[in-house]
């Protein structure tokens, strides 16, 4: 007689090992693919990136191309093309049907995937919803002939299975090509293919980008910048993020015979001497062998190299978008909704968390064909990866809607949430590890640092963006005085001029007192000589003025630049140009004009016009001078400044009277007939 | 104070409050384009100065007994947008009113707003734009609208009763008309211009007028014999009452001696159509003296008469209840009474149609509700 089973073998008979493909069952959700319009996102998104690191890794400006098709009922051929370094062949397999498998993992720097999980996860889900192979065409530079291989992820063992094999000429020098046909659904719009194109593209200046829809659309983002980001470093890990387990790890496969040695050579941040004081505290002598290190030992060790004070992690290993291609990403890619805004990306010094160096940029967008009524679009992204689902989870969103955008001229109900305008506000966060709020990797979790951080990086571009609000309102103020003197006056006077019978008076001093204005006007004019910018300033007062200009170039711009007339003084490493007036009368013009090579990349925003001399009450299109710019200003300006003050002073003529058109007069009324 | 009258001179021996018919009616207009054109000569930026027409600026004439614009002016300066092309509006519109006089020609105040098609940026943007000017432009030049030349489309506001008027039609014949037995059952229609040169009364055996606000009360009236039954003259005021309408009744008043009542629904409203019958509307009181009628009396429907004669009734809606705590602070509602009325209709949170009487069947209206009213108020 069989004695019956214990406890304990009844729940070892149910123990076993999980097949991948059960692992992938129970895990689709983080893993991407718990639809299909998810899944062929996921698909897109995992090849994508990996065409964008194959290329960097090999120095190559990346051209990708997705193509997707239609394949029957619900099923799609996702495919992607790229020009980089390509495959070996014998890694092939591996890297595509093999899951936790990569070159990443175990590196401490930034790169976009890190598992090793992402595109065999996708052969994955192809082989289980359609049963047909992952199709991989590689070639790398070295050899004649690509390689075509049709993989299958056996999902018992989590080993690639290789269904057919053959070489093929490939008029790619290099380059990699996934082919897959999946159980998936195209849609445009939120969280589409495109708008994850769009995005990487908007991060990615250096890289073109196609991509062929389901109906034969196809969108190019073309690059922007033929500039390869430097390469991201690879570094030693920092103690400060160091876990026990990781210790363990690197004491075991180090190749330093002394602890001391692995100390100050296989960890950032250790000088020879922190070192020593490590040891010290942690009472471990300096030449003992680093894998004989274990259990109390290890901790121990831990615990003084977070205790000593050490350098703070390098930033080597990160790679910022920097503010001026964010600025080309965006305008390349906005190119069709013409915002009237860009304003200056800000990109923050790096900043430490734990052992990793992490770092925050933004750009902000206005204007244009942005829609008006709705919340600000938010582009987030992590590693140059654009995040585009859990919004309201992630930190970014957080740190956004934390912020009061009414100060900023944006509307925002109550001063919190989410603003609305016509606004785009673009978040990168780069770091070696990025909190993230799960597996799936689609929200940045709250953190203190990345959060102070991410603010005042929001509130200097918001600043950015209130100038450029108060301006274009002044802007449109001008406008509408413009509006008067050119349209309104002068048909005025000839209405009233033929009514009465006598002739139409001369209207400078009427239209000198409506403006009652210096208007600067300076529009950037490109053409194959280069680009010029005419600049006109009238004086619109009622009287004559004296009056200084002054103006900030992009420093980088002012080799080559050129100015007409000769400036009365400049500062090249700040930018700075100025010019004393000649008197201007009531009425009077003058006429400046500055000139840069061709292909300058300028804009009118990106020069900041200044006047002294006068009010800034008086003054449309510069602001007054700052006090910081601490320039000598000769005798003549002195004084018009301060005539201009004390005019300032005592304008209220007194003749303040309601304004008949703006008193809630008659349309209050409107019970009457 | 606003004169009157189209330019053919009209004979008239009867005592007159009017003022005499002034051969250069537009000559206003002309003073005002030489003003603006002397301060553009003068270097100065265009402007003129207007009372302003707000409730705030509501002053109530003890002699004339009515409500007329105060003393607060605004200005309309070329400084700003707004007013530049106000001004410039009103230079196109004197133009075009002097050009139709050479022309012998009149316009609707919709055709106006179509021929400012042409004026460019000048354009009217709506009706209301253009109303509105020509108001500007009476109280500027003291002249009315007719005096431009510019008047509303017949809206055929009907008086129902024993009363025979001479009416001079567009073929220049003198028609008399008994508004009772030569009409249908429409009643006769007032033309927009109600003045002597076009109607004359001739004689009426009424005793009082009875103004009513909707068309299903007047032809109850009517149907039930109550203009002969009672003496009384019967006025479509069909809702907020046009121009004309009220001409009419403060002439019917003035003329005749008849008292006016005022017959309406119920609701904050009515209460500001009796207002314009009676103290003058705020847009037009600069007209006041000419176009309300100070003795008019209201007869009902009152807040008090929902609960007395028990009427069905609806909850104010919060426009309504806007628009009573708008009529607090309205001059024209100042008095005890009708502060006591307006404060009993919040009170009460209700509001009647006039003809929810006729919950106590068709008669009810003519046989009970309005004798006793008229007793109270010692009418008819």
């Amino acid at each position: 007689m069989v004695p019956p089973p214990t406890i304990a073998q009844q729940l070892a008979a149910k123990q076993r090992e999980i097949s991948v493909a059960e692992f992938f069952e129970r895990n689709r959700q983080i893993l991407g693919f718990d639809n299909p319009q998810r899944s062929l996102l996921t698909t897109v998104k995992e090849a994508a990136d990996n065409s964008l690191d194959g290329c960097e890794e090999a120095g190559i400006l990346p051209e990708v191309l997705v193509q997707i098709s239609k394949e029957g009922e619900d099923r799609l051929r996702v495919a992607v093309e790229d020009n980089g370094p390509g495959i070996l062949r014998r890694e092939i397999p591996n890297v595509f049907a093999r899951l936790l498998y990569g070159s990443r993992f175990h590196s401490n720097r930034q790169a976009r995937g890190q598992q090793g999980i992402g595109i065999s996860a996708a052969v994955l889900y192809a082989n289980l919803t359609t049963a047909r192979p992952a199709k991989i065409v590689s070639k790398v530079e070295e050899e004649e002939a690509a390689h075509v291989l049709e993989l299958f992820l056996d999902t018992q063992k989590n080993q690639p299975r290789v269904a057919s094999e053959d070489v093929m000429l490939w008029d790619r020098p290099h380059g990699t090509r996934i082919e897959l046909v999946l159980r998936a659904r195209y849609v445009r719009g939120r969280q589409s293919p495109y708008e994850y194109l769009r995005g990487t593209a908007i991060v990615n200046p250096h890289a073109r980008i196609v991509l062929v829809e389901p109906d034969g659309t196809r969108v190019t983002f073309e690059r922007a910048t033929t500039d390869l980001p430097p390469p991201a470093k690879e570094t030693l890990p920092h103690p400060y993020g160091l876990e026990l387990g990781e210790l363990g790890y690197f004491l075991k496969g180090t190749k330093r015979p002394t602890l001391l040695e692995f100390l100050s050579k296989d960890l950032q941040g250790v000088s020879a001497r922190a070192a020593r004081d490590v040891l010290a505290q942690s009472e471990l002598p300096p030449g003992r062998t680093p894998a004989s290190v274990q259990g109390e030992d290890q901790e121990r060790l831990l615990r003084a190299l977070h205790a000593v004070s050490l350098l703070s992690p390098s930033a080597d290993c990160l790679s910022p978008i920097g503010a001026l291609l964010i600025k080309r990403g965006l305008r390349n890619v906005l190119g069709e909704v013409r915002p009237d805004f860009f304003a200056p990306p800000v990109s923050r010094a790096p900043k430490v968390r734990g052992g990793f160096p992490f770092m925050v940029e933004v750009g902000v967008v206005y204007g244009g064909g942005l829609p008006a009524d709705q919340p600000v679009q938010i582009l987030r992204f992590a590693n140059r990866v654009p995040l585009l689902f859990q919004q309201g989870a992630c930190a970014i969103t957080n740190a956004i809607s934390s912020l009061d955008w009414r100060r900023y001229g944006l509307e925002q109900k109550g001063g919190s949430g989410i603003p609305s305008g016509p606004a785009l506000i673009l978040v990168h966060v780069a770091s070696t590890k990025i909190p993230f709020t799960s597996e799936a990797k689609e929200a940045i979790a709250e953190d203190p640092e990345i959060d102070r951080e991410l603010t005042l990086a929001l509130q200097v571009a918001a600043r950015h963006l209130r100038t450029h609000l108060s301006r274009r309102t002044r802007r449109d103020l001008a406008g509408a005085k413009f509006e008067i003197i050119l349209k309104i006056l002068p048909k005025l006077a000839e209405k009233t001029s033929h009514l009465v019978g006598k002739p139409v008076p001369d209207l400078t001093p009427v239209v000198t007192r409506i403006m009652d204005v210096v208007h600067l006007e300076a529009t950037p004019v490109a053409d194959p000589q280069g680009v010029r910018v005419p600049v006109h300033v009238v004086n619109y007062t009622p009287r004559a003025r004296v009056l200084e200009l002054f103006v900030e170039v992009p420093p980088e711009a002012m080799p080559g630049a050129a100015f007409d007339p000769a400036p009365d003084g400049t500062d090249p490493a700040l930018g700075r140009v100025w010019w004393t007036l000649p008197k201007l009368p009531p009425s009077g013009r003058t006429q400046l004009e500055l000139r840069f090579p061709p292909q300058t990349d300028l804009e009118a925003s990106d020069l900041d016009w200044y006047v002294a001399g006068i009010d800034e009450a008086h003054l449309l299109g510069a602001d007054p001078l700052p006090g910081d710019w601490d320039v000598r200003l000769p005798r003549t300006i002195v004084e018009a400044a301060e005539a201009a003050a004390a005019e300032s002073g005592g304008t209220g003529t007194g003749e303040e009277e309601v304004d008949y058109d703006a008193a809630e007069s008659s349309a209050s009324a409107s019970e009457d007939d | 104070m606003p004169r009157s009258r189209a330019p053919a001179p009209a004979k008239t021996t009867e005592t007159d409050v009017e003022p005499e018919v002034r051969a250069d009616a537009l000559q206003p207009t002309l003073d005002l384009a030489g003003e603006i054109w002397s301060q553009l000569d003068h270097g100065e930026v265009p402007h003129m100065r207007l009372p302003l027409r707000t409730k705030q600026n509501l002053e109530f004439r003890m002699r004339e007994g009515v409500w007329k614009l105060g003393r607060q002016m605004g200005t309309r300066s070329a400084r700003k947008l707004d007013g530049a092309l106000m001004l410039l509006r009103t230079f196109y519109l004197v133009d075009f009113i002097n050009e139709m006089s050479r022309d012998r020609k009149t316009s609707t105040l919709r055709e106006l707003y179509y021929i400012s098609e042409a004026w460019q940026e000048a354009k009217f943007h709506s009706e209301d734009e253009s109303n509105l000017l020509i108001e500007d432009l009476e109280v500027m030049c003291e002249r009315l609208r007719e005096d431009f030349r510019l008047h509303p489309e017949e809206n055929g506001a009907s008086v129902i009763g024993d009363l025979t008027i001479q009416e001079r039609n567009r073929k220049g014949v003198v028609k008399t008309i008994n508004c009772r037995d030569d009409v249908g059952d429409g009643g006769y229609s007032l033309p927009f211009n109600v003045e002597k040169e076009k109607i004359q009364f001739v004689k009426t055996s009424a005793k009082f007028v009875i103004a009513i606000e909707c068309g299903g009360m007047v032809d109850r009236l009517a149907e039930n014999g109550f203009d002969e039954q009672h003496d009384a003259i019967l006025v479509h005021l069909k809702g907020q009452p046009a121009r004309s309408t009220r001409r009419f009744l403060r002439r019917v008043t003035d003329e005749l001696k008849l008292p006016v009542v005022v017959f309406t629904d119920g609701d904050p409203w009515s209460f500001r159509i009796y207002a314009s019958v009676a103290y003058g509307a705020i847009k037009t009181a600069h007209l006041s003296n000419y176009l309300a009628t100070p003795s008019a009396e209201f007869l009902g429907v009152t807040a008090s008469d929902i609960e007395n004669y028990d009427l069905p009734s609806d909850h104010l809606s919060e426009q309504d209840v806007r628009a009573l705590q708008a009529e607090l602070t309205d001059p024209r509602f100042g008095t005890a009474e009708w502060r006591a009325e307006i404060e009993l209709m919040l009170k009460n949170g209700k509001k009647a149609e006039q003809q929810s009487l006729a919950k106590y069947g068709l008669n009810y209206v003519t046989e009970h509700y309005l004798p006793e009213k008229l007793a109270e108020m010692g009418v008819g």
